[in-house]
């Protein structure tokens, strides 16, 4: 099994090639792209059925991933994430663990890969979405996406200070505290400007865009419904 | 002060150091991360005595920020990184005191603070078109950050133009302009889609991006659920 | 005529130097600026040298069009009186534009969105990529391109060509345009199941020998994506 990203930072597209038959690659509903012909599907609710439609109320993913599963040998499967913007992959050995934005997800590589919701905080964490945090844990690849490019941040002992809706994933080894910024952050139509001081070592990963932005940029762009009560 | 800029042109962040005592002007919503010795002042935009109403109206209208932040660097050095609200790219534009520069609403980033923001400047009655085309006057002296939907083309004209309205980032003195129709006739300039375009003429430089928010605002738009009126 | 394709790959635009008797042609509303010298020119976008009943047909199909894939209704014509003019073209979406030779008898399958621009005697008919890809929403609305020009097509998000080996399978969001030697056929990626829970919708699976260019991004996937953080 190999992998090549392509289109990055722009917009990241994966390439995962079975080599052998029986190999595979699980994703998040909705990423495949194309695939060749001898490649199966399986869906399934991911964790496990009620757990995944709890995330699904709470924290806004999709309940359900999907396995491709190669039936011949040298098959292909293009995945991509939703938003304009970079994809990069975190291997990760066995016990070491990494903290996902749960919208970030896209696919994994191997069998023995973790994926765990992780409450993320009474306030939220990700405004606007994701309750939750995606704790990933080793031995495996986990890929993922966010909107605009994935910029790392080394944290030192000075610490650091981001914007939550630019934060996507951080390493083990990090705490943070949140509050709201400088009083005001910006007039969102769609949630709270929150900013997280970090602490402690580690590596952020910071999208260089805020999907909440892009939200209110495009809510007067919306339809119009047509019902006017309520 | 000096401005890195990476990730462009499509997902451009620009990061600013600060030396200790230096300040930096923002728009509210760039603000991407920072360290942890900047001071932060959340004000209403604009010169000093710029009131709420009009704050509010140029939110409106302009598509900007209603509130400005300001960054000082306390203790050492530091840094800002910033980012506009949609992708493309960035550029310093270099701001002297014998040419102005006017930036089209959501075009301003940030200055420090020898820029001047004028905020009444109208701009073009661009109504008609349906796009807002509110402009920014800036004066003084140093660095402006611009920012573009799409790609960034600087253009150093010395003749004529023509331009969609929607693509137009920013301009220094030297260049006049005046909103004329797309084609000859009032029928065509509807059907072409182009509706208004800029003439643009004279001596100077413009920025121009290679997209037209309100056009990819209405293609995605229309995919989404809809909205309570 | 020359032409560059500049500011690639994300945000692509399409730069037209154009001689005296040269002309272009290009989707409504895609002129980001041209010089002085170069005139424009609107019309219904009823393909190449259209006759008299072409012409009320391709009013319906347009307007058929403008309602399934919010496409334009009008082309216009750019060309020059002086001795060179230059005009610059962009496409709505953020993406790649690419550009295609076509020959006599050769056939280029576009998604109806993915037109640009066209130059020669190129022509461009509506086909619909059969009723379930309506029934799906997802509306595979194709363009079939041929004769002998330039072609420009423009995708969201980056552009991939994938030759296809005896068959591949394309989510239809993800479709740019393929060669006119590939069958096709829309379904879903497995049974009825798979149609409702995969979240991949529909699908197209090409068969033969031939190219398919595929999108890194999808409209659906974003909206679906940014549902969630609009506001009420």
């Amino acid at each position: 099994m190999k992998y090549e990203i392509e289109g990055s930072p722009d917009y990241g597209l994966l390439r995962v090639t079975l080599e052998a038959p029986g190999e595979q690659v699980v994703a998040e509903s909705g990423a495949m792209v194309a695939m060749d012909s001898q490649v199966e599907i399986q869906t399934s609710a991911r964790g496990g059925f009620l757990s995944a439609a709890k995330r699904k109320i709470l924290g806004g993913e999709s309940i359900f991933q999907n396995t491709f599963i190669a039936k011949a040998a040298g098959q292909n499967v293009w995945l991509a994430p939703a938003p304009e913007g970079d994809l990069r992959a975190m291997a990760l050995a066995r016990g070491e663990t990494f903290f996902l934005q749960s919208g970030a997800y896209v696919a994994h590589l191997g069998a023995e890969l973790k994926l765990d919701t992780k409450w993320g905080g009474v306030k939220g964490f990700f405004s606007g979405v994701g309750l939750f945090l995606l704790k990933v844990e080793g031995p495996g690849t986990v890929f993922f996406g966010g909107y605009g490019a994935l910029h790392p941040v080394v944290v030192g002992p000075e610490g650091y200070t981001a914007d939550t809706g630019h934060i996507v994933a951080f390493s083990s080894g990090l705490d943070y505290s949140l509050r709201s910024f400088g009083g005001m952050k910006g007039l969102f139509l769609s949630g709270e400007g929150l900013i997280a001081d970090f602490g402690g070592h580690g590596t952020i990963y910071l999208q260089t865009r805020d999907p909440r932005l892009l939200a209110d940029f495009l809510h007067p762009f919306r339809p119009v419904s047509s019902s006017n009560n309520s | 002060m000096q401005f890195e800029l990476n990730y462009r042109p499509s997902h451009s962040l620009a990061t600013a150091h600060l030396e200790p005592g230096e300040t930096l002007r923002a728009e509210a919503s760039a603000m991407v991360s920072m360290t942890r010795n900047l001071e932060v002042h959340t004000s209403f935009r604009g010169r000093p005595g710029a009131g709420f109403i009009q704050s509010l109206k140029r939110g409106f209208l302009g598509g900007e920020s209603f509130f400005t932040n300001t960054f000082t660097a306390v203790s050492g050095k530091g840094h800002v990184s910033l980012a506009p609200k949609l992708c493309g790219d960035m550029i310093v534009h270099e701001l002297t005191s014998s040419h102005e520069l006017f930036i089209q609403g959501s075009g301003y980033v940030a200055a420090p603070d020898s820029v001047e923001l004028d905020t009444r400047w109208q701009g073009f009655k661009g109504f008609l078109s349906g796009e807002s085309l509110f402009f920014l006057r800036a004066l003084g002296h140093g660095p402006v950050l611009v920012n573009a939907f799409g790609a960034l083309e600087t253009i150093d004209l010395d003749g004529e133009l023509i331009l969609d309205t929607g693509h137009l980032v920013a301009f220094t003195t030297g260049l006049e302009y005046e909103i004329t129709k797309a084609s000859d006739g009032w029928i065509d300039s509807f059907l072409s889609g182009e509706g208004f375009v800029l003439r643009i003429w004279g001596r100077g430089r413009l920025y121009v991006q290679s997209r037209n928010p309100a056009e990819y605002g209405k293609v995605l738009g229309r995919n989404l659920p809809a909205r309570q009126q | 005529m020359h032409h560059t394709i500049e500011h690639g790959p994300a945000f692509a635009w399409l730069r037209i130097q154009l001689a005296q008797g040269d002309s272009i042609r290009a989707e409504a509303g895609a002129m980001v600026m041209r010089t002085p010298n170069v005139h424009m020119e609107t019309h219904l976008n009823a393909g190449y040298r259209p006759g008299i009943f072409r012409v009320i047909w391709a009013f319906f199909v347009a307007l058929l069009r403008k309602l399934l894939g919010g496409e334009t209704m009008f082309l216009n014509d750019f060309s020059t009186t002086g001795a060179s003019g230059e005009v610059v073209l962009a496409p709505s979406l953020a993406g790649s534009i690419v550009h295609k030779r076509l020959q006599p008898g050769q056939r280029l399958f576009v998604q109806a969105g993915g037109y640009l621009a066209s130059t020669g005697s190129l022509d461009t008919k509506v086909r619909f990529g059969g009723l379930r890809t309506l029934l799906g929403g997802e509306g595979l609305v194709l363009l079939e391109c041929s004769g002998e020009g330039d072609l420009f097509v423009n995708a969201y998000g980056g552009i991939t060509p994938i030759e296809v080996r005896g068959s591949l399978t394309v989510d239809t969001g993800h479709i740019v345009a393929f060669d006119g030697t590939l069958d096709f056929k829309v379904g879903s990626v497995g049974g009825m199941k798979s149609l409702f829970l995969s979240g991949e919708g529909l699908v197209c699976r090409f068969f033969g020998q031939g190219t398919v260019y595929i999108q890194s991004r999808n409209v659906t996937s974003l909206a679906s994506w940014i549902s969630p953080m609009l506001p009420g």
